[in-house]
């Protein structure tokens, strides 16, 4: 029979193996990637960026070092595959499989004439249902960023207001510069891609960088590389797949170098051709360019963007000038993911000869001396499916200090956006998880103080 | 109701950091102080477990019930609020139930010890959570992490564990009653005689 001593020992022995055991097991269990909900939860959940600002007279010059274990430089590629051609164009749920999607960084550039950017950065860009949210359904593709005051009702995609108040808005500033480097759809030509954020996610005026190399019509490109100059018609599917951390071949099809697609050529199976043909832009898009190369190397990529502090198109980019403070806001693409499977920065404030989080550093010459100018690391976090629709609503308990327009900084690090991100996708499990372990934990505290009592009696036994 | 929940918090932190080291001190001692104080420990407990019940109600005022449980820092200050004061009710059950027999023998002030450590602890990061949702993080937070928790990460059990817990919750209690007929059954027999 046991004795009434032993029985509390191994009480105590249980009580506290399970309370071991809560503590070591704990927050695990629900997270888990689940493609046909939208949810990829990326291994690493924040990232560093060195980020260096310098200018002259003339020009300003952003250099962005960051880590990718390998630099994936294809995306939108044309595949012969069981005797057609087909494209591969898709936005993969998390890291694309096969690796093909380019790498990519993007800053958000403002004067101040979008405050709520200032304190609350890209997460004002991101109203509610977005394309790739969970539950957004299939007809959200076109659902990308916004500003709030774009619309009558913020959380309302479709509550557009009229072009009458738009074209003011632009006027006033009401817009972000979107500056947008790609691995392959811009970087080969030493340029990075120029948009800008109104009502929506808008290219600059002029010529663009790229354009379709897909004739939708015939089912095959529309050109193809001259063998002549490339030595080859088409890539292979087997080289270009997986990622690569030589580039040194040819991986991007530009117009001077491309010729008609022959189709009575012998296409083998697994031959590839890039779905957009590279091309000398124009205009407003044509005002970011590479300086030097954007090259990866020893796992990490050196970037190097410069632009006219002031370009001539004051509606679509931002005027810098001397003695200016600004804000900026990064993303990282990687790992071959896009769309909202990315890395972003909080607001940073950027002064050009003015205090600021980030003071740019003034040269006179051609080209800055990096060693001479400043470095900040920045931590960008996944954002997961954070909208401005959840930040500003009664859900989220610091809705009120945004309405009393307390900046994200103030509350929040990189690294406590990250794990919100992630548990915001989980929420409904999570919350009902946290319910019962609360209920749990309850009820084996008083199961074993109650079963402790009945072992030693009653005080008057 | 944020601000007087803020006000009423004070007493039970007082009144239950006060009673742990009551506990602790009367766990490793039977001096005449360690005894006089324990004398005023079912006071302290009681106060503090019915001002903790008014915090805690207060606390479910300061936001919305379902702007609490969406925030991970909400609902580990909740869960954490739950775990204090249910330990320290328990203590003072434990304490009034079974009297001054809880200092008897290592194993009883283990166990008693035990709960004083496991209610300050709890009470200790039920505080520093609330510091959190106020806007005043303390370092107090950065302690917890070698232990495995970061207070940004909701703590919830999967759902095995959990399974584990209820056959714990039960099994306790049933231990407990076997083990207490198993004692009477001997006494009377003792009683019987041969």
């Amino acid at each position: 029979m046991l004795r009434r001593h032993t029985a509390v020992l191994v009480l105590a022995g249980l009580f506290a193996a399970a309370m071991l055991l809560s503590l070591f097991t704990h927050s695990t269990g629900v997270v888990h990637n689940d493609p046909a909900r939208n949810i990829w939860i990326p291994p690493e959940l924040t990232m560093p960026v060195k980020l260096q600002v310098a200018y002259n007279d003339q020009r300003i010059f952003f250099h962005y070092r960051w880590p990718a274990r390998e630099p994936h430089v294809f995306t939108d590629l044309l595949r012969y595959s069981h005797g057609k051609w087909q494209r591969q164009l898709r936005t993969p749920v998390g890291s694309d499989p096969d690796g093909i999607y380019e790498d990519r960084l993007a800053m958000m550039v403002d004067d101040g004439s979008v405050p709520e950017f200032q304190r609350y950065g890209g997460y004002i860009t991101v109203g509610a249902n977005m394309r790739d949210f969970t539950g957004s359904g299939p007809d959200a593709a076109h659902r990308r960023k916004y500003l709030p005051a774009t619309r009558r009702d913020p959380n309302d995609w479709y509550s557009i207001v009229d072009k009458a108040t738009l074209d003011a808005q632009r006027r006033a500033g009401y817009f972000l510069d979107l500056w947008h480097w790609r691995a392959h759809l811009s970087n080969p030509l030493g340029r990075s891609d120029d948009q800008h954020i109104a009502w929506y996610r808008l290219y600059d005026s002029g010529e663009p960088l790229f354009v379709s190399n897909w004739d939708a019509d015939g089912g095959q490109p529309r050109w193809m590389f001259d063998p002549d100059r490339a030595g080859v018609r088409a890539l292979r599917w087997e080289d270009v797949s997986g990622g690569h951390g030589d580039i040194k071949g040819p991986y991007y099809l530009a117009a001077a170098a491309a010729v008609p697609f022959d189709a009575a050529h012998e296409w083998r199976e697994g031959d590839v051709i890039p779905g957009q043909v590279l091309r000398e832009p124009s205009g407003s898009r044509d005002e970011i360019r590479v300086q030097g190369q954007g090259r990866w190397a020893d796992g990490y990529w050196d970037v190097t963007l410069v632009r006219a502090l002031d370009t001539g198109h004051p509606l679509e980019d931002k005027v810098l000038r001397d003695q200016g403070v600004y804000t900026i806001a990064l993303s990282v693409h990687r790992d071959a993911r896009a769309s909202r499977w990315h890395y972003v920065s909080l607001p940073l404030q950027l002064g050009l000869g003015r205090q600021a989080e980030l003071m740019a550093t003034r040269f006179n010459g051609d080209t800055p001396d990096w060693n001479r100018v400043d470095a900040r690391e920045l931590t960008l976090f996944y954002p997961g499916q954070v909208s401005w629709k959840h930040l500003s609503s009664a859900r989220h308990a610091g809705s009120k200090y945004i309405a009393k327009g307390v900046p994200v900084k103030y509350r929040h690090k990189e690294t406590q956006l990250a794990q919100y991100g992630v548990e915001i996708e989980f929420d409904r499990e999570i919350r009902r998880q946290w319910a019962l372990s609360l209920i749990a934990g309850v009820l084996l505290v008083a199961s074993f103080v109650f079963s402790v009592s009945l072992l030693l009696g009653h005080r008057e036994d | 109701m944020g601000p007087y929940h803020a006000i009423m918090v004070h007493f039970p932190v007082a009144l239950w950091m006060v009673a742990s080291g009551i506990v602790i001190f009367r766990g490793l001692s039977d001096g005449p102080l360690a005894r006089a104080l324990d004398r005023v420990l079912l006071t302290f407990l009681a106060i503090g477990v019915a001002t903790g019940v008014v915090s805690y109600a207060l606390g479910l005022l300061v936001w919305p019930p379902d702007t609490l449980q969406t925030t991970p820092l909400g609902r580990n200050h909740m869960i954490a609020a739950s775990w204090s004061l249910c330990c320290w009710a328990a203590v003072l059950f434990l304490r009034w139930r079974v009297g001054e027999r809880v200092w008897e023998g290592f194993v009883n002030r283990l166990i008693m010890v035990g709960l004083g450590v496991l209610g300050a602890s709890q009470l200790a990061a039920t505080g520093t959570l609330g510091g959190h949702l106020h806007g005043a993080p303390a370092y107090l937070s950065e302690l917890l992490r070698p232990f495995g928790w970061d207070v940004y990460q909701t703590f919830y059990l999967p759902t095995w564990v959990l399974v584990v817990l209820a056959v714990v919750i039960v099994a306790m209690p049933a231990l407990a009653i076997v083990a207490t007929r198993g004692r009477a059954v001997r006494l009377e027999r003792q009683e019987a005689g041969p």
